[in-house]
């Protein structure tokens, strides 16, 4: 255990609101060297929690953005057999044909791995892919080593980055998987919890617009049968919207009057929805 | 040592294992915890991993921790925790002795009788490192009490014996997956739907063929010419009912849920409808079977080339599947049999297959199985059948 780690502890950053529970699980994560998967509801913050932890460690955030048709493999290193082939052809690049290492090119993980420093190493949207390919990652991530067969070639990593790992829940990840992650399932903010986001990003937020938005905000997630919900993005979109309209009052939102729904339902039936809901609220 | 704790939470469900339990001690000894609420947080993180048991935890939680004394383990709760260390290694000898500390090699030299001893041992260590310290504990009455005084080198002869069985069960839950009868598992499924899958080439050409460079090169006279062709992406369209209703299924839940946790990770385009007992006029897409009904007929929308796969134990009166309005609920009396609908259903997906949790024996002694498998291959819900099953689905023709 390096002590500089413990040193070095997670209290914040400026753009996001910390809640105390989720700042120790940070912190203990970091400290026994694990990485914390975190689970919830799209815009509850998982992804800005890492961008979060970089910007207050002053590390270096590395962004593995997982697809469905992702190979693990791809997120260590990449052989470039075309530009070597190529190379080989032509002999007009400075690159040595004969030394594959120069050919080898690193992914995500892989750039973690060789960093000078430590990194934050954000895995998002885990639950895209498969499960062998969780299993697989997991395994680099706990043992910080994978092998370049091209050139045989042990990888170690210089550091062991910081890892988040985020998922939607769309599928329910593998029991070992689980067992080697530290979770936290982050519950969809509380309005008092909304108020201080929505500070952090409107600073100059007047109190009527702010007070009244999150009311209307939670009345509108209240919806029955909504798809998708609006979540925090949303609801800060939403209020830049409003506030770059000039004819916007404060007092139509409290008469039930919602401009710019379009915002905040993305989705055609959501939004039909919505405005039929709204039609009841309307004195 | 919250050995308790550990229990408690496992005996109400939460699945903990040993290795997380383990890790929770190392966040204590690093002195990262220092105070009850630290420890609430640490020990969920560590211990608890889906938001599903957080409602149990905080409930033994509070049981656990509010004027509750703790006590320190006795030679009973040890060993059996060791037993489950053992068990544990069996699965993942490294990531055990990585978070012990020690070299998995020398921990393979030993037998499992000297394992268990060394397991027990460790834990001891822990017990009375953990001893002393009493800071992380917090107030509330619950500082541990009554250090029971262990040797460190001893152990009863009692304990032995105990061992050697404790090796036995170990031994005998690892086989246990392999068996052919034995229940379901998550990786078993996917042996067996490996080959459930339709390979199309689809998107960019962003691949090499490599021989086909190679043979197109040779032609040119050695000028490079490289080919590229699409990938193969699985194609496979699957549709899924599942009859989640009434108790007739109720034994079934789990197994059934494990197939179908397995199919959502596996099929891209998978389709799930709900229904009861059979089918009628609808099909649900949500479990509840009330919000979103789906009407059979709709289901000519879909393409011929997906397979159909029911689940359900076939079990019902006969005049729920043969009377024209057979079924049990009131709203749904359609003027035409429940068999009408299977038969057209069949009709519309040639690739069909009906897969029963009713184990095959017991086929016969139920008259509305025996309809059904007249109109759907029925296979029972077992590693064989699904492998049957699959081989049918897969079918040319």
């Amino acid at each position: 255990m390096n002590d500089g780690n413990q040193l070095k502890r997670f209290v914040g950053a400026s753009k996001y609101v910390l809640d105390d529970e989720l700042a120790k699980i940070v912190n203990i994560s970091m400290a026994l060297e694990m990485p914390l998967l975190l689970k919830g509801e799209p815009g509850t913050g998982k992804t800005m929690l890492a961008h979060a932890i970089a910007e207050a460690l002053n590390m270096r955030l590395i962004v593995l953005n997982v697809k469905s048709s992702m190979k693990l493999i791809d997120c260590l290193y990449q052989y470039d057999t075309l530009t070597r082939l190529n190379d080989s052809r032509f002999g007009d690049s400075k690159r040595d044909v004969s030394n594959i290492e120069e050919y080898i090119r690193m992914g995500k993980i892989g750039q973690a791995f060789v960093s000078d420093e430590r990194v934050v190493l954000l895995i998002d949207e885990i639950d895209k892919a498969d499960t062998d390919f969780q299993d697989d990652m997991l395994d680099i991530l706990d043992q910080m080593h994978f092998d370049i067969i091209e050139i045989d070639k042990t990888m170690k990593a210089k550091n062991r980055p910081i890892v988040v790992i985020t998922s939607n829940a769309k599928k329910d990840l593998s029991d070992p998987f689980l067992g080697r992650c530290n979770f936290h399932h982050i519950a969809f903010p509380e309005p008092d919890m909304m108020r201080s986001i929505v500070q952090v990003h409107f600073p100059d937020i007047d109190k009527e617009l702010l007070n009244s938005t999150i009311q209307a905000f939670y009345r509108l997630r209240e919806i029955k049968s909504i798809e998708k919900k609006p979540a925090t993005r949303e609801l800060i979109n939403w209020i830049r919207a409003l506030r770059s309209d000039p004819d916007f009052l404060v007092k139509d939102l409290i008469k039930g009057h919602i401009p710019y729904l379009g915002v905040l339902f993305k989705k055609s039936p959501d939004l039909f929805v919505a405005q039929k809901a709204l039609g009841h609220f309307r004195p | 040592m919250f050995v308790d704790f550990f229990y408690t939470l496992r005996k109400v469900g939460v699945p903990v294992t040993p290795t997380a339990f383990l890790r929770l001690h190392q966040a204590l000894s690093m002195g990262l915890i220092n105070s009850v609420d630290d420890f609430y947080t640490a020990a969920r993180a560590i211990l608890v991993k889906s938001e599903r048991y957080f409602d149990l935890y905080d409930q033994v939680f509070a049981h656990r921790f509010e004027g509750v004394e703790l006590r320190e383990p006795d030679e009973n709760e040890l060993s059996d925790i060791a037993r489950s260390l053992l068990e544990e290694w069996l699965k993942d000898p490294q990531m055990l002795a990585n978070i012990l500390g020690i070299n998995e090699s020398e921990l393979g030299k030993l037998s499992p009788e000297e394992l268990i001893k060394y397991f027990l041992e460790r834990l001891k260590e822990q017990t009375e490192a953990h001893h002393g310290g009493s800071k992380w504990i917090g107030t509330g009455g619950t500082s541990p009490v009554g250090h029971s005084g262990y040797h460190p080198g001893g152990m009863r002869v009692g304990g032995i014996s105990r061992n050697r069985s404790a090796v036995k069960v170990a031994m005998d839950r690892r086989y246990r997956d392999y068996s052919q009868e034995g229940p379901l598992t998550q990786s078993q499924m996917g042996e067996a739907l490996k080959r459930l899958r339709h390979m199309v080439p689809v998107g960019p050409k962003d691949k090499v063929n490599v021989s086909e460079t190679i043979y197109q090169t040779v032609r040119n006279a050695g000028e490079i010419e490289i080919v590229f062709e699409r990938s193969l992406k699985d194609r496979l369209k699957v549709i899924l009912a599942i009859d989640n209703g009434g108790w007739s299924m109720e034994p079934y839940v789990e197994m059934v849920q494990t197939l179908f946790n397995y199919a959502r990770a596996q099929f891209k385009d998978l389709k799930t409808f709900y229904f009861h007992n059979s089918i009628y006029n609808y099909l649900w897409e949500d479990p509840q079977r009330y919000y979103k009904p789906y009407p059979v007929e709709e289901l000519v929308r879909f393409d011929q080339a997906t397979r159909f796969i029911i689940v359900g134990d076939a079990s019902m009166a006969p005049y729920e599947l043969m009377a024209q309005n057979g079924s049990i609920y009131y709203g749904e009396r359609s003027g035409r049999a429940s068999l009408d609908r299977l038969q057209f259903i069949s009709e519309t997906f040639p690739h069909s297959s009906w897969l029963n949790p009713v184990s095959v024996f017991e086929w016969k002694y139920t008259y509305t199985i025996g309809v059904i498998r007249e109109i759907f291959p029925m296979f029972p819900l077992t590693l064989d059948g699904l492998e049957k099953a699959v081989v049918h689905l897969m079918r040319k023709n």
